[in-house]
């Protein structure tokens, strides 16, 4: 097995920015994080992906999501810092299992990702991003009316 | 499963991409209720040149036909992007792209 100081030294044209290295890349939160993917609390799903669920409540974390879900099954969710986020991940608390998605920011990557999502019924959506090993948060309540009339 | 939509503009140095995937993203609890197999994306990657620009592991709780939006620098107009996603069963499925 390659020794790491070999590795680190192949990843040329990399930007000097914190160097990810490719172990680390997102397909490995499902195959190195499980506990994440089945952890129902919020708090326990950060902490499996992060490593601490100590997040500061930030205004510079965005998280776009519509008050009321008339279709649950397709809730339009935007995340987006424009601090330098390593990683972005969405959680949420109406559902069997709290783990939405984790992004790993690349190198040329901008930390605004936007994808549709499932609850099944009204809950917080809450958005973390890790910048430098720090995590900053923020959440909102989405309101899932499943097949009535808004409201 | 069908191929992957993806439009790739870029403008003043940001390419923005939007893409939909062709899956049915059954989540556990549906499966149940029709009696079939849960399977949903677990991983989605894009690259332009071999580059990374987008990585992402993903839930059961992505809607149907998940749709997906994102950024990055550092690309050329008429630069391929690739998308690759992959699921709990193991399958793949590659698209791609031009940059315009």
């Amino acid at each position: 097995m390659m020794n790491r100081r070999n590795f680190l030294g192949l990843s040329i044209g990399v930007a000097a920015a914190a160097i990810i290295p490719a172990n680390l890349s997102a397909t490995d939160f499902r195959a190195t994080k499980p506990k994440a993917w089945t952890a129902k609390n919020v708090n326990d799903a950060i902490t499996e992906i992060f490593g601490t669920s100590n997040t500061t409540v930030s205004k510079k974390v965005k998280l776009k999501a519509p008050d009321i879900a008339e279709n649950g099954a397709v809730i339009p969710v935007t995340i987006s810092t424009k601090m330098k986020a390593k990683t972005m991940a969405i959680f949420q608390d109406a559902n069997p299992e709290s783990a939405v998605a984790v992004f790993t920011v690349p190198a040329a990557g901008i930390p605004d990702y936007s994808v549709r999502i499932k609850m099944s019924k009204t809950g917080t959506v809450t958005a973390v991003a890790d910048v430098d090993g720090k995590l900053y948060s923020t959440s909102k309540v989405v309101k899932v009316t499943i097949g009535g009339c808004g409201g | 499963m069908g191929k992957t939509r993806i439009k790739a503009k870029l403008k003043k140095g940001v390419v923005t991409v939007k893409a939909m995937a062709k899956h049915a993203m059954m989540s556990y609890d549906e499966a149940k209720k029709k009696g079939k197999t849960a399977n949903f994306i677990t991983n989605i990657i894009a690259t332009v040149n071999g580059t990374t620009v987008y990585e992402v592991s993903t839930s059961q709780f992505l809607s149907k036909n998940p749709y997906m939006k994102f950024k990055f620098t550092g690309a050329n107009k008429g630069d391929k992007l690739k998308l690759t996603w992959t699921d709990l069963s193991g399958a793949t499925n590659t698209g791609t792209g031009k940059i315009k």
